[in-house]
């Protein structure tokens, strides 16, 4: 953990690094913007200053069409895990939790899915979709939390296992459902690796109401998130309604993953990495923590977005999979040094 | 800790809780005073943790009342009843690493809404439980850093900081070293005394729950089985029925509040072909015999002896067979016949090195008959019969007869020796 006042400067510092990152990422592409050129263009947009000349109307197109709304859902859709994470992670008692890990963002994907093929490809972006992966994602959330809970803590084998085997059940649910679905397979299936491209202003716009809730919810429930982290009956001893709360903090948690999802398919680690980082650095008083995880969510996400989409230009790679890759070899180590310290425990 | 809440503190009645299908608590009904330390002592499993649950809020009872200064905690909200009850409890492991500091603003919860952060009040009781808690130098340290005892502290500090006018303890002087027990005590008994409020502890520590606390509780298979002063409540019977123990309870300190010995357990009880032993002990100078030869595997009797007196409470604990006479008063012709059938019997006879006067200088006399009459007789010679002699020479003059007719060691550790030994002459 960093010292006292350093700890103070990490919130400010994640709001330097996350306007920084988008304007990397809105300049970086196929054309590069520069920075002074997207600022003059953003300043003309909100009536701060004339129309620049200079600047090629395509310019402007592939700012307001294409990077834009795909910088800013990146930001929403990397705020919305990383609060989900913390959320689950604290309510849980465990580092481990994140959404995709314990299934929610399979139920979620499952509930999503089905709507699609339901009401087909355009129902993609409507509020249909948000509300069926809202529907599944707080089902399995309850489902993983029963199956998991033996007495009073949720242990972290429980739960790991627990989320494997309802993740399995809703992924086998999944393939029965692609099976039958013909010729949207295709669509279906890079859409469940995990992408931000081509959604446009349209899926920024059904996405951002639920996960301003969410992230109101979780910011609102910070000091209660310390509680639980005390367990449920040294919570309520302190004076938090336990019950009530486990179950707005489910929901919380699944409303974010579900808005998540539904515009950007599934992505995982990011809801598991990102509030470690931050507890490293700062520490896991949530008053701290679940802000810093919002804005360093969103910062992961953009930059995540803008590797997979530059790395191998023109082709793009799933953004789940740039996430994986980083988050995949983080989370072992997670998972050595919990068992380290949990055999070292007296 | 002012307004009308009537003269009670925490008033459980008639409560029955538990968690499945048996009952862990069955009609308990206790008060917990305000401006008193109130202890709650039971064996494991007796219910003592259910208890401060069910007077927490954290389990509702099945039937009874519960009532916190005339609040039903379960008719309230959570944050209600956080104000009004506090509870520190016997471990918390966060799942993940809070500061001191932290964990003790916890205790503020109560008080606090969603985006209101603490003011200059908070801020104060936070200070001053840390400052009672003794923990404000850890402030900044991680609590997974700190040691078993500190962390307790800081659970206390917690709690202080809720600034309820009850206050539940499970066990608070578990892991702490002396001087802390001490200084945690104390202040519980000045956050009832001093402040009014109704301080309701566990303890496995029968004498500190005795030198502490004001009324005592003891809880048994979910039951009260017994409650009042320190004085009325910790007994040997209490301890054999309750705990399945036995001890020795004895007034200890100024107070003369009673204290608990446990003495190890009991020996076998001898065989009919065990060789019998004959102690003349007293004040004590005969323990280390009897407690040997009865380890040993003696038939042992003793006496003859005043009730009271140290050797013959120890005699009483080992079961052994005693001659006892009323305290004060000399050996009657009765005693005296009691104690020569035994000496009779007996393969061998230890006179201890006791003080002898008027009262039990005959069992010298007793002594010297057997010894001069063939008994096998084994004289503990350590401290000059001289020095403990107040009968003005008679007691000398019998021990030096004595002396000629027996076999004299330097101590209780050369008895068994001095057996065996006067066993290979004959």
């Amino acid at each position: 953990m960093l010292g006292p006042r350093r700890r103070e400067a990490v919130i400010p510092a994640l709001v330097v690094l996350l306007v920084g990152s988008c304007l990397v990422a809105i300049a970086a592409g196929a054309v590069w913007i520069s920075p002074l050129t997207s600022t003059r263009l953003l300043a003309w947009k909100f009536h701060l200053m004339a129309r620049p000349r200079h600047i090629p109307e395509a310019t402007s197109v592939i700012l307001f069409q294409l990077r834009l709304p795909r910088v800013l859902l990146a930001a929403v859709v990397g705020a919305a895990l990383a609060a989900a994470g913390t959320v689950f992670q604290a309510l849980f008692r465990n580092p481990m939790a994140d959404p995709a890990i314990i299934g929610v963002s399979s139920g979620a994907a499952l509930g999503a899915i089905a709507v699609i093929l339901a009401g087909g490809g355009a129902a993609l972006d409507g509020l249909g979709v948000s509300g069926a992966a809202f529907v599944g994602a707080l089902a399995t959330a309850f489902l993983v939390y029963r199956l998991a809970r033996l007495g009073p803590t949720v242990q972290v084998a429980t739960l790991l296992l627990a989320g494997i085997a309802v993740a399995a059940i809703v992924s086998a649910a999944i393939s029965l459902i692609m099976t039958f679905s013909g010729q949207q397979i295709r669509s279906i299936y890079f859409w469940l690796l995990g992408g931000l491209g081509a959604r446009g202003w349209q899926a920024l716009a059904a996405a951002s109401p639920f996960v301003i809730a969410g992230a109101v919810i979780s910011l609102a429930s910070a000091r209660d998130l310390n509680l639980t982290a005390l367990g449920e009956e040294r919570a309520a001893q302190l004076g938090l309604e336990v019950e009530r709360f486990k179950r707005v903090m489910l929901g919380a948690g699944a409303l974010l993953t579900a808005a998540a999802v539904s515009v950007a398919g599934l992505i995982g680690f990011v809801g598991l990495m990102t509030p470690h980082i931050l507890r490293l650095l700062i520490g896991a008083d949530h008053r701290k923590l679940v802000p810093a995880a919002i804005l360093g969510g969103a910062v992961f996400m953009i930059l995540a977005d803008l590797a997979a989409r530059t790395l191998v230009s023109p082709e793009e790679i799933p953004v789940g999979a740039v996430t994986a890759v980083l988050g995949g070899p983080f989370f072992l180590y997670l998972l050595r040094r919990e068992r380290t310290r949990a055999g070292a425990r007296p | 800790m002012t307004g009308d809440r009537g003269d009670a503190g925490l008033v459980l009645e008639g409560v029955t809780a538990g968690y499945g299908g048996r009952p862990v608590l069955e009609g308990v009904s206790m008060e917990v005073r305000p401006g008193q330390v109130t202890g709650l002592i039971g064996p494991n499993g007796s219910g003592k943790t259910t208890l401060v649950r069910v007077a927490a809020r954290g389990l509702r009872p099945r039937s009874g009342s519960v009532r916190v200064f005339g609040v039903d905690p379960y008719g309230v909200s959570a944050r209600r009843a956080a104000r009004l009850v506090a509870v520190v409890p016997q471990e918390t492991t966060p799942a993940f690493s809070y500061s001191v500091l932290e964990m003790v603003l916890m205790g503020r919860s109560p008080y606090l809404s969603a985006w209101r952060s603490g003011n200059e009040e908070d801020w104060l009781h936070t200070r001053r439980a840390m400052e009672a808690a003794n923990v404000q130098h850890l402030a900044d340290r991680p609590l997974e850093e700190l040691s078993g005892g500190e962390r307790q502290r800081v659970l206390l500090a917690q709690a202080l900081a809720q600034d309820a006018p009850a206050l539940m303890l499970d066990e608070p002087t578990t892991h702490l070293d002396i001087r802390h027990v001490v200084e945690v005590l104390a202040v519980l008994s000045g956050l009832a005394r001093r402040d009014g409020r109704a301080v309701l502890a566990i303890f496995h520590d029968l004498n500190l729950a005795s030198a502490y606390c004001d009324r005592l509780y003891a809880l048994s298979e979910g039951r009260i089985v017994s409650e009042g002063t320190p004085q009325s409540v910790i007994t040997r019977e209490l301890m054999w029925n309750v705990f399945g123990v036995e001890a020795e309870v004895s007034p200890a300190g100024a107070a003369g509040r009673p204290s608990v010995a446990v003495a190890p357990a009991l020996p076998l009880a001898p065989r009919d072909d065990s060789p019998r032993a004959h102690v003349i002990g007293g004040a004590g100078r005969g323990a280390a015999v009897m407690r040997l030869l009865a380890e040993e595997g003696f038939d042992v009797s003793v006496g003859v002896l005043h009730v009271g007196d140290t050797d013959q409470v120890l005699a009483e604990r080992l079961n052994l067979l005693r001659v006892t006479v009323p305290p004060f008063s000399p050996i009657d012709e009765r005693s005296a016949d009691d104690c020569r059938a035994l000496m009779a019997g007996a393969d061998v006879v230890v006179v201890c090195d006791a003080p002898f006067g008027p009262g039990n200088v005959d069992n010298l006399r007793l002594a010297l008959d057997a010894a001069r009459s063939g008994v096998r007789t084994i004289l503990i010679d350590q401290v000059p019969i001289e020095e403990r002699d107040f009968t003005g020479g008679e007691a000398s003059r019998l021990w030096r007869s004595l002396r000629s007719n027996a076999r004299s060691v330097s101590g209780p550790d050369e008895v068994l020796a001095g057996v065996h030994a006067g066993r290979g002459q004959i």
